[in-house]
C-alpha cells in the first residue's frame, strides 16, 4: 500500500499541476474585474470627496487648497447643526417606526396561508415605485385642500391639518414617506430570517410555555438577529441619505422643518456651487453611515452566537 | 384508578380535505413504553403531535391521566416532547435550554439549579452546560433535547423520530440510553419512528399504523410471530417476508400450495382451506433453508450479500423471487443452483382480498 500512495504522488505530472492552479484562481480572476470597477467608481468619488473637501472651488473649479476651513465653516454653520439635528430625529423616527413596521409586515406575511405569493409579490410594490413618485403620491395624498386624508377626515368629521404647511406634520410626513419607501425590502429581509427559524423550536417553546410575546422577544429575535442587522443597516442608511422623497415632497420646508443634511447639502454644493463644503458634508453623511453599519455588523451580525464554534472541551 | 393513563376514543384528523387519521382508539398503560411505527405518511407523528397539544383535534379525545385534554393547552397537558430535529434553542446555553420550560412557569430558581443539576448527571451533560447547540455533536444535542424534556417531569415522554438524524453507530448506543431512561424512570413514553429495528427494540408494545389507522398492536414478537394481515406481515421483518401468490390444490389426500408458475409448496393441515382457494403464501427469510433433500425447492441463487453476522440471499424460483437469511456463512455465489426447503410450521396465510391473516 505505501508503494502505491508514493506512486500516485509521484505521477502529478505538471500538467495536473497548472490545472490544479487554474482551478483555484480561476473564481478570483473571474472577481476581479467586477471589484476594480466597484473599488475604482466609489474609490474615486470617495477619495475625490476627500480631496475636495480641504480645498476652495471656483465656479471654473480652480481649486485652492485651504486645510480644514471648510469643515470649521460647515460646523460652525447654525443652519448645519439644526439639518443635522434634525437628521438625526429624522433617522432615529424612521428607524423605529420602519422597523416596528417591517416586523409586523413580515410576522403578518409569515403567517399568511391563502394567496401566499400573490401577498409577498404585492409588499414589495412600493419599492419599485421611485421615491420623487413616492413622494408625489404623497403630496396628493396629504394636501391640505383636495388631499385624500383631510377628505376622510372631514367625512368623518374630524378637524383637518395643514400637513405639510405646519413643520412638525411636514416632518412626519416626511417619515412617513421615507417608511413607506424603505419598509418593503426590510420586510423582505426579516421575512427571510423567519423562515430560516424551523418550526419545531416554535413547538418546542410552546410546550415549554412561553407566551406568544415570550417567544418573540427570547426566540424570534434573537434567532433573525442577523437578518435585522442588515434590514438595520438598510433602514438607516435610507434615512441618513434620503434626497428624493424630501425633495420632492416639501423641498426642506416649510420653515426648513424638513432640511435634513442631504438638503442642506444640495443646497450648498448645487445651489450655492459651493463644492469644497458640499464635499465635507459627504464625508459627514459618510461617516455616520460607516459608523452605523459597523455598529449593527459588530452587535447584530458578528456576535450572534449561533456562530460560535467549539472551545477547548 | 384506571390502568390506561393515556387514551385514544375515536380520534380523527383532517388536513384540508385529506384524512389523516381514521378514528383512532387505543389505551396506553402507565409506565409503558409504546411505539408508533409505519411508513411515512401514516399519521403517528399527527397522533403524536395531537397528543402533545401542537394540532387541534378534529373529532374524539385524549385523555391523559384520566382527563380529557382536548382543550388543555400543551404547556399544562403534563407531556414533555423530543424533536427529530432536536429543537434546541441555537443562541442559548445548554443550561439555558434546559432551564427555559421551567424558567416560563416561574419555577424557583433554586428548584431550577438543582432540576438542571440532576438532568446534566443523569445524562451526562454536566461539562457542556455552557456550551451553544453548535458546539456540541449530534449526540450531544440529542441528550441535551431528552434534557429538556426530562427537567419537566412529565407524567408522559413524547419522542418524534429522536434518532434518525443520528449516524448509524450512535443510532445503536441512543437507543439504549433511551431504553435504560425509561426503565428507571418508568415515565410514561410514546415513541415515534419508522426504524422497524427501533421499533422491535425499544417498545413494551409496538402500534403499527398506515394510511392513518391502526394495523396492529401488540408485544414486539407477537406482531413480528403474528402478523394481523399483509400490511405488518410485509412492514415488519428485514429482509422483508415473502409474500407468493398462488391457489391451494389437493394432492392424494395432502394440501398444497401452487404457485403461479405451476410450482408447488408444502401446506400444513389447515381445515380453513379449501381447494383452489387463492391465498397468499408468507414466510420469513430466516424460514427458508438449504436443504440436500432432492425434492427441495430448485432455485438459482441470484444474489448473495454478505452482512458480517448474517448472509441475505435472493433466489430465483422458476421466475418467481425468494428471499433467504442465513445465519451461517454462505460459500455459494450467484448462479449457483441449491435446493430449498420451508420451515411450514412459521409459515403466514392471508385472504388476498381482504388481506387478513388466514
Amino acid at each position: 500500500m505505501p508503494s502505491l500512495t508514493k506512486t500516485s504522488n509521484n505521477s502529478t505530472t505538471a500538467r495536473e499541476r497548472i490545472a490544479d492552479l487554474a482551478l483555484a484562481t480561476v473564481p478570483y480572476l473571474m472577481v476581479i474585474p467586477g471589484l476594480i470597477f466597484v473599488v475604482g467608481v466609489l474609490g474615486y468619488a470617495v477619495f475625490g470627496g476627500f480631496v475636495l473637501s480641504v480645498h476652495a472651488t471656483d465656479m471654473f473649479l480652480n481649486k485652492t487648497f485651504v486645510g480644514l476651513q471648510n469643515y470649521i465653516s460647515v460646523f460652525n454653520d447654525p443652519r448645519f447643526q439644526a439639518s443635522l439635528l434634525r437628521t438625526i430625529v429624522f433617522v432615529v423616527l424612521s428607524i423605529t417606526l420602519g422597523i416596528v413596521m417591517s416586523m409586523v409586515f413580515a410576522l403578518t406575511l409569515y403567517h399568511v396561508g391563502f394567496a401566499r405569493r400573490f401577498f409577498r409579490g404585492m409588499s414589495l410594490v412600493p419599492y419599485f415605485v421611485s421615491g420623487i413618485a413616492a413622494a408625489v403620491m404623497f403630496r396628493f395624498v396629504f394636501t391640505t385642500s383636495g388631499g385624500f386624508v383631510n377628505y376622510v377626515l372631514q367625512q368623518i368629521g374630524l378637524p383637518t391639518a395643514a400637513w405639510l404647511g405646519d413643520p412638525y406634520l411636514a416632518f412626519m410626513v416626511a417619515v412617513l414617506a421615507n417608511c413607506w419607501f424603505m419598509v418593503p425590502f426590510a420586510t423582505l429581509i426579516l421575512l427571510g430570517g423567519l423562515q430560516t427559524v424551523d418550526r419545531d423550536i416554535y413547538d418546542a417553546a410552546t410546550i415549554d410555555g412561553a407566551s406568544g410575546i415570550q417567544m418573540f422577544f427570547q426566540i424570534t429575535i434573537p434567532m433573525i438577529k442577523p437578518m435585522l442587522g442588515v434590514s438595520l443597516i438598510w433602514v438607516s442608511y435610507i434615512s441618513f441619505s434620503t434626497f428624493d422623497i424630501i425633495f420632492a415632497l416639501t423641498a426642506g420646508g416649510p420653515q426648513r422643518a424638513t432640511e435634513v443634511v442631504s438638503m442642506y447639502m444640495y443646497r450648498i454644493a448645487f445651489l450655492q456651487l459651493d463644492f469644497g463644503q458640499g464635499a465635507v458634508l459627504m464625508v459627514v453623511l459618510l461617516s455616520f453611515n460607516t459608523v452605523m453599519s459597523l455598529f449593527y455588523l459588530y452587535y447584530f451580525v458578528l456576535a450572534d452566537r449561533r456562530l460560535e464554534k467549539e472551545a477547548s472541551p | 384508578m384506571a390502568t390506561s393513563y393515556v387514551e385514544y376514543r375515536e380520534l380523527t384528523k383532517r388536513f384540508g380535505s385529506t384524512q389523516i387519521l381514521h378514528g383512532i382508539n387505543l389505551q396506553i398503560e402507565e409506565s409503558e413504553f409504546v411505539v408508533l411505527v409505519g411508513p411515512s405518511g401514516c399519521g403517528k407523528s399527527t397522533l403524536l403531535r395531537m397528543t402533545a397539544g401542537l394540532e387541534t383535534i378534529n373529532s374524539g379525545e385524549i385523555s391523559i391521566a384520566d382527563r380529557v385534554v382536548n382543550r388543555v393547552r400543551a404547556k399544562d397537558r403534563g407531556i414533555a416532547m423530543v424533536f427529530q430535529s432536536y429543537a434546541l434553542y441555537p443562541h442559548m446555553t445548554v443550561a439555558d435550554n434546559l432551564s427555559f420550560g421551567l424558567k416560563m412557569n416561574k419555577t424557583p430558581l433554586e428548584r431550577i439549579t438543582k432540576s438542571i443539576a440532576s438532568a446534566a448527571s443523569i445524562l451526562k451533560l454536566s461539562q457542556l452546560l455552557k456550551r451553544l447547540p453548535a458546539q456540541l455533536s449530534g449526540g450531544q444535542r440529542q441528550r441535551v433535547a431528552m434534557g429538556r424534556a426530562l427537567v419537566r417531569e412529565p407524567e408522559v415522554f413524547l419522542f418524534d423520530e429522536p434518532l434518525s438524524n443520528l449516524d448509524a453507530k450512535l443510532r445503536v448506543g441512543m437507543r439504549a440510553e433511551i431504553k435504560a431512561l425509561h426503565q428507571r424512570l418508568k415515565t410514561t413514553t410514546i415513541y415515534v419512528t419508522h426504524d422497524q429495528i427501533e421499533a422491535m427494540t425499544m417498545a413494551d408494545r409496538v402500534v403499527v399504523m398506515n394510511d392513518g389507522r391502526i394495523e396492529q398492536v401488540g408485544a414486539p414478537l407477537e406482531i413480528y410471530d403474528r402478523p394481523e394481515n399483509l400490511f405488518v406481515a410485509d412492514f415488519l421483518g428485514s429482509p422483508a417476508m415473502n409474500l407468493l401468490s398462488g391457489k391451494v390444490v389437493h394432492n392424494d389426500g395432502r394440501m398444497d400450495f401452487e404457485l403461479e408458475n405451476g410450482i408447488q409448496l408444502p401446506l400444513p393441515d389447515n381445515s380453513a382451506l379449501r381447494s383452489d382457494q387463492q391465498i397468499i403464501y408468507g414466510i420469513r427469510p430466516e424460514h427458508v433453508a438449504f436443504t440436500d433433500d432432492d425434492n427441495g425447492l430448485p432455485v438459482n441463487l441470484t444474489l448473495v450479500e454478505p452482512a458480517g453476522w448474517e448472509t441475505h440471499l435472493h433466489a430465483d424460483l422458476s421466475g418467481i423471487s425468494l428471499r433467504l437469511l442465513s445465519v451461517e456463512r454462505v460459500g455459494a455465489r450467484p448462479g449457483d443452483s441449491a435446493r430449498l426447503a420451508v420451515d411450514t410450521s412459521k409459515l403466514h396465510l392471508f385472504d388476498p382480498t381482504t388481506g387478513r391473516r388466514i
